[in-house]
């Protein structure tokens, strides 16, 4: 299973902090999340896993993630954030 | 138009002031459109070479812009230009307001104050300069900019609290409680012994398109509420901490860390906040966003959270809510407060000097001391630097400033695109004239290293960006919403000022407000020595081995210095000036220079 971790905007859309769902990949597991989750669509994710250019994902809350078909491996941890960091 | 094409300049004497009108030429407007880059231009005219930031010479500007006054969203926003007490460098802060609003009625495009007067006063000016006149106000005095406001009620205010009375190097300029805050505006109001400025008048800037900027504002405001600003109305930018604790990008401690916690780290979420508090939302003058969080009454943003918290190693809301109020009631800085003080507990920390002060102690009394100059609070009051200066042993590596600056609230070593931002930023370390946090936060970029090929580029980028912006004056938190802000740019000039400038031409007048408050700090004897990072950022790796490379910092530096068209030297060529500067005409640049 893949954690994924929600913080500001998107935890308050999803109304959850956090959600497990199945590994595969980037795609895959944000369209699990957002089928767990459907408060993050569309202003997070679309129904496809696609996420939009409000948010931002990072694995292990380093790299941030772009590529639909990146491979996410059982045990990663997702962090989704807003995309505006401003402050 | 959106311009008057002329200033207000305020001779300051005695215990009398005179007021002149003075042109401004077209050709500033075309070269740098209004706002910080009108005020960059005027910081180079008025202000003597070398000038004491605090001496009755030096100049304190108002700078105001083309869609200053419109119905467009977000736009009630003025520049406050000066040679920074704290920096001796440009200082160039923004406020939103109805002082704002109502300094464009007098009818010009900028305030120029210089002098001093004999005791403290306030100063009216009035859109009939024979109307503008000084009252003194001794029964004023150590009262906040809030209670200033209160006495002159019915007026539009910009006043400073006892903090730029004491001419303590990071006092803010306030009005309608938002601050001109960094770089210590407020102390150059204070050597002037003016306690508050009113402003009066009904000049209304005619547009060149008002059914145009009338479309445009419906326009703008119904974008102003889609989902590129719902963080700012919904959770504020304190919501940034929770998510920058997680990344590894919030200094605590002085920055010697970069996480708090999850559980502490949740207290100082909006939600916790909330919890603790209670909470109701606000917003500036004009704006439809309205981003302004108010917890048990007391407006927080981001760094100021992060700075009266995790900085000082404080996790408790109310404690840090208690210090954001007193920073508001003193009139201080609140990036430049925390810093200052997180960097005073670090030393008591390690021994360098016997004061009573450590982390997670309760700020208040400690910013009281600072507004007072009082006992200890008398070098705070200096800031970060002139302090490290003072204790020496070696201290100076971990007084986190740039220019004397105190860093706002992002880890260098985990975002090394916005280390390079706060290096070469001429107003100091940097997150508002360069939104280079944002590039870090970008898929593709690795913010754990920092390239040589690229990262200027990408500096460059976000500091023209933010100068655009600042110029015409357009709030940073409705950028999201504007999908080519060279183009949107371009068209909102042209209607209100009608001013007809290419997306093209827009970008080169930005990078051309920038280059010029670098050209400002050489002329007042910048070496590009001074653009790094304090010692701790090279030579203490965080944790997990994270650190910034000294030496690929300072070839960033160099690279971003020859990529503006500056060059390396303090000098620069005649010839790149002129090519920098070839729509103004701004006189014998290198007499300025030499
Ligand atoms: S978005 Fe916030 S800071 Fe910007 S103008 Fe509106 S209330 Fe002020």
């Amino acid at each position: 299973m893949v954690e994924v971790e929600l913080y500001g905007l998107p935890r308050l859309y999803a109304g959850a902090e956090r959600c497990a769902v199945a590994a595969g990949s980037l795609a895959e597991v944000l369209g699990a999340l957002a089928q767990a989750l459907p408060g993050l669509v569309p202003a997070i994710v679309d129904a496809r896993g696609h996420l939009s250019e409000h948010a931002r994902v990072a694995i292990d809350g380093r790299r941030l993630l772009d590529d639909p078909a990146e491979a996410i491996a059982d045990g990663a941890v997702l962090v989704v954030i807003s995309a505006q960091a401003g402050g | 138009m959106g311009v008057f094409r002329r200033l207000l300049h305020v001779h300051l004497a005695g215990d009398r002031l005179r007021c002149e009108h003075v042109p401004i030429d077209d050709a500033i407007t075309r070269a740098l459109i209004g706002g910080v880059g009108l005020g960059a231009h005027l910081l180079w005219r008025y202000a003597p070479r070398g000038v004491d930031p605090l001496a009755p010479a030096a100049p304190l500007i108002f700078a105001l812009a083309p869609l200053l006054g419109t119905p467009l969203t977000t736009t009630a926003k003025l520049a406050v230009i000066c040679k920074s007490p704290l920096t001796g460098r440009i200082s160039d802060g923004l406020s939103s307001s109805r002082f704002a609003l109502a300094a464009k009625r007098l009818g010009v495009d900028a305030i120029v104050l210089t002098g001093a007067l004999d005791h403290l006063s306030i100063v009216h000016l009035d859109e009939d300069p024979t109307r503008a006149r000084v009252e003194p106000c001794p029964a004023l005095a150590g009262a906040s900019p809030a209670e200033v406001g209160e006495a002159l009620a019915g007026r539009r205010v910009a006043a400073i609290g006892p903090a730029g009375e004491r001419l303590v190097r990071f006092a803010t300029l306030t009005n309608d409680g938002r601050h001109a805050g960094r770089g210590g505006a407020g102390a150059l109001l204070g050597a002037k012994r003016v306690k508050a400025i009113t402003v009066h008048g009904d000049a209304t800037p005619p547009l060149a398109d008002p059914a145009a900027v009338r479309e445009r504002a419906k326009e703008l405001a119904r974008r102003s509420l889609g989902a590129a600003t719902d963080k700012y109305r919904r959770l504020g930018t304190v919501a940034n901490l929770e998510t920058f604790d997680r990344l590894r990008i919030l200094p605590a401690r002085n920055f010697q860390r970069v996480s708090i916690g999850r559980a502490k780290a949740r207290r100082l979420s909006p939600e916790g906040l909330r919890a603790e508090a209670g909470h109701v939302r606000e917003g500036c003058a004009g704006c439809t966003i309205g981003c302004d969080h108010r917890f048990g009454g007391t407006r927080l943003e981001y760094e100021s959270l992060f700075a009266l918290g995790p900085l000082c190693g404080i996790d408790e809301p109310a404690q840090v809510l208690a210090a954001a109020a007193a920073c508001d009631r003193l009139g201080v800085d609140t990036i430049s407060a925390g810093g200052t003080l997180a960097f005073a507990m670090e030393c008591a920390e390690r021994g360098l000097v016997p004061w009573p002060i450590a982390f997670g102690d309760d700020l208040v009394p400690w910013l009281e001391k600072i507004a007072a100059r009082e006992g200890i609070g008398d070098l705070l009051a200096e800031g970060s630097r002139r302090v490290a200066a003072r204790v020496g042993q070696g201290s100076e590596r971990f007084a986190c400033q740039v220019k004397g600056l105190e860093l706002p609230g992002y880890e260098p070593r985990t975002m090394q695109t916005m280390a390079l931002g706060l290096a070469v930023a001429a107003r100091g370390a940097d997150h508002n004239r360069s939104g280079a946090y944002q590039a870090d936060l970008q898929p593709g970029v690795d913010r754990f290293a920092a390239a040589l090929a690229t990262t200027p580029a990408r500096v460059i980028e976000t500091e023209d960006h933010a100068a655009l912006l600042d110029a015409l004056i357009l709030c940073k938190f409705l950028r999201g919403a504007i999908a080519d802000p060279w183009v949107e740019g371009a068209e909102l000039l042209a209607m209100t000022a009608g001013i007809a400038l290419s997306p093209d031409e827009l970008r080169e007048a930005a990078a051309r407000i920038v280059a010029l408050r670098h050209l400002y700090n050489r002329r007042e004897g910048w070496t590009i020595a001074e653009d790094t990072l304090p010692a701790r950022f090279f030579d203490e790796p965080l944790e997990d081995g994270a650190a910034l490379s000294r030496e690929l910092l300072a070839a960033m530096v160099a690279a971003y210095h020859e990529a503006r068209g500056l060059g390396v030297e303090r000098l620069p060529a005649r010839e790149r000036l002129d090519a920098l500067f070839a729509p103004l005409d701004l006189g014998p640049w290198a007499e300025g220079l030499e």
